[in-house]
């Protein structure tokens, strides 16, 4: 499992994820974000619940939000930096955020011509209360479901901060 | 686990809480310490060390006629480990989904 970070500052670091895809950089970007309503685990990550898609608003100060059955909408976070298809940064603020929104930056590398790594950066943790927030929030929206795509993800080829994998 | 997991969200929830924990970002301090300009009553303050404490948060121990408080790694890990699963369960899809559709022609 996760390494502890040393010491309660080391708690607060920016929680990073990185996945390798087989796309061209600009294809990968575009799944991630213009796209990103295919593939987004909205069953279990969700801030409102019922949801029926999520629009992700491609230019800076776009929106990102879900579309519920009902015909609500609930936002997500909005676009800090665009920059396709390298970098894009948006604020995350699902469902609540009583402290402010927290941060996350998703970083594009072409590795060849069909491969990108892709890596993300969850930060703004200053608070301790932000942190609580996200995880209240997650918990809320179904942490059964998010175990289960974690155990089918360390079986797949992933790669973490916490876990550098093979040298 | 989820007990536990409720017990640090629970903990967290209070505002005078979040700031006593904060206060502890930097090192261990005395109660005294941790309840000067808060506007609640040092007994208050300590009840809610005891709840921080119960939830795994914060350690105690006494020096001489103080008790210092420090805060607990292990509570924060696991809300760490509930953002880390949550980004791995979004990735893992994205990538799912990179995989299932053909790539775009490489060489456009």
């Amino acid at each position: 499992m996760a390494q502890q970070p040393s010491g309660p500052g080391g708690l607060l670091e920016p929680v990073r994820q990185s996945v390798r895809v087989r796309r061209p950089i600009e294809a990968a970007f575009e799944l991630f974000t213009r796209d990103i309503g295919t593939w987004w685990p909205v069953g279990t990550h969700h801030a409102r619940g019922d949801v029926v898609g999520v629009v992700f608003e491609t230019r800076l100060g776009g929106r990102i939000y879900e579309r519920c059955r009902d015909g609500a909408e609930a936002d997500w976070g909005h676009v800090l930096a665009w920059e396709p298809p390298h970098r894009v940064v948006f604020t995350w603020a699902p469902g609540r955020s009583p402290g402010g929104p927290t941060e996350v930056e998703v970083r594009f590398t072409a590795e060849d011509p069909a491969t990108t790594r892709v890596d993300l950066e969850h930060r703004g943790w200053e608070r301790l209360g932000d942190l609580a927030a996200e995880t209240r929030s997650s918990y809320l929206n179904g942490w059964p479901g998010v175990m289960r795509l974690y155990a089918t993800a360390a079986g797949a080829a992933w790669r973490t901060e916490s876990d550098p994998g093979p040298a | 686990m989820s007990t536990r997991y409720d017990a640090v969200l629970d903990a967290l929830g209070d505002r005078t809480r979040r700031t006593v924990l904060e206060r502890l970002r930097d090192g261990p301090l005395p109660v005294v310490a941790i309840a000067r300009d808060l506007p609640v009553s040092r007994p208050a303050v300590s009840q809610h060390l005891k709840v921080l404490k119960d939830a795994g948060l914060v350690v105690d121990r006494q020096e001489g006629t103080r008790r210092i408080y420090a805060i607990d790694p292990n509570g924060l890990a696991l809300l760490r480990a509930y953002v880390e699963a949550f980004w791995q369960g979004a990735l893992l899809r994205y990538a799912q989904a990179a995989a299932a559709r053909p790539p775009p022609d490489a060489a456009q």
